[in-house]
């Protein structure tokens, strides 16, 4: 096995767990890491050595959740669905039933809107700095930081004392 | 100098340089407010790792493993490059392959086994590529084994390699015995292409690969990962892939031995 594909299947957990913060569902996650797997080993002459694989590949997830609510949106706006309604900008409704099983800090999370979400995840549970999230997700530092900030700022609001 | 919230959030992701950490280190120890928030902040952080930890020590999905693995051995993208080049096949030569394959004997096994990949590559052109093979759906995993479920396993019992139509999602591509007996057929779809094999009444997946067929407006390209499957299943197979009549035998009895 060469060794980009070997960095890739180390890379595989860590990869699940951006995906699980960025969709909030696991089966959503599931079929996002495939999707994401599909399009980084077809472009995989486009990694240029010596740059850091992590970084690129979650980019690469990143931008095929986009384009996924991008197309759940439009369904759902083709069907006309009134109850998703609530849920503007993501990428669909959570069950009640998924959210008794996220717990307060997952159902916080989950609350809290996706770029703000993408944001806190990749720099405080996935450890990047800020100049490396702000390219993963493509805007300047200073957006990502305020999207960090106002997350944050959140999240304490609502764990408060049992964060 | 007041501290702005900012600059304790920077400092808690380390993002300050020594100067300006030692400003917030100096102004947190002389204001229990500021630290109580840092200390605050960093139950947070902690709490978000603990919620989803658990999806690290998860087992990986054996989909996820196979896709890597199957793009592994093809060493380079140059040399996949190469290798597809090599295996484009006009729609014509196609069907002219499986024309030679039926009337006269091909010369040797090697022969017989290429028309698999003429199969591959005779799809009709402006199928649509987007239908998936839902993980959940068509593939379920059984005591640690990949089982054909649903329309995949439906296909597997029913459809003939020798006579499909072009523009499906899912097709067979050649039929075989393996060494002990066993029915195996060769499968392409997106995004799993693979092996199953009839072992008590189930299709079990010997191999999966990810797809990487590719479209041109004239020409259909058998994928690196196509060409590798064709080329484990004819090392698992006992003799020549089975002809039509073969395989219409072997699916009246169920695939069974």
């Amino acid at each position: 096995m060469n060794r980009f594909c070997e960095e890739l299947t180390a890379l595989l957990p860590r990869l699940r767990r951006f995906a699980r913060g960025l969709t909030r569902d696991a089966a959503d996650a599931d079929d996002l890491c495939q999707q994401t797997i599909e399009r980084v080993l077809k472009a995989r002459n486009q990694w240029q050595e010596g740059t850091r694989l992590d970084a690129w590949t979650y980019k690469i997830m990143r931008n095929q959740w986009i384009d996924e609510t991008r197309a759940r949106k439009r369904r759902s706006e083709t069907f006309g669905r009134e109850e998703e309604g609530t849920n503007v900008g993501s990428a669909g409704h959570i069950d009640a039933e998924n959210l008794v099983e996220l717990g307060n800090v997952g159902r916080a999370l989950a609350r809290l809107p996706d770029e703000q979400r993408e944001a806190v995840v990749l720099v405080l549970v996935e450890g990047f700095a800020y100049k490396e999230a702000a390219e993963i997700v493509g805007v300047p530092q200073g957006t990502l930081t305020s999207r960090l900030g106002r997350g944050r700022e959140a999240l304490l609001r609502e764990l408060g004392e049992a964060a | 100098m007041s501290i702005t919230e900012e600059d304790l959030m920077a400092y808690a992701d380390e993002e300050l340089g020594a100067k300006e950490a030692a400003r917030v280190e100096a102004a947190i120890a002389a204001d229990p407010a500021l630290e109580e928030r840092l200390a605050a902040e960093r139950r947070l952080r902690t709490a978000l790792r603990d919620h989803l930890r658990p999806v690290v020590d998860e087992p990986i999905p054996d989909e996820l493993t196979a896709m890597i693995a199957a793009a592994a051995q093809v060493s380079t993208p140059e040399a996949a490059l190469e290798a597809d080049d090599r295996k484009i096949v006009s729609l014509a030569t196609a069907r002219a392959t499986r024309n030679d394959h039926t009337a006269a004997q091909p010369s040797g096994l090697r022969q017989q086994w290429r028309s698999g990949l003429a199969i591959a590559a005779s799809l009709v052109l402006g199928v649509v590529l987007g239908t998936q093979l839902h993980p959940g759906g068509s593939i379920v995993q059984k005591d640690g084994m990949l089982v054909a479920s649903g329309s995949l396993s439906e296909t597997l019992d029913n459809q003939l390699a020798s006579a499909q139509d072009d523009g499906t999602d899912l097709r067979i591509l050649t039929s075989f015995q393996r060494k002990d007996g066993d029915y195996c057929r060769v499968f392409e779809a997106v995004p799993t292409s693979g092996i199953a094999c009839k072992t008590g009444g189930s299709w079990i997946l010997e191999r999966t690969s990810a797809s990487t067929q590719r479209q041109t407006s004239e020409y259909r390209q058998a994928g690196s990962a196509e060409s590798a499957l064709m080329q484990a299943a004819q090392e698992m197979a006992r003799g020549a892939p089975l002809d039509r009549v073969q395989e219409e035998a072997a699916r009246s009895q169920g695939w069974s031995r």
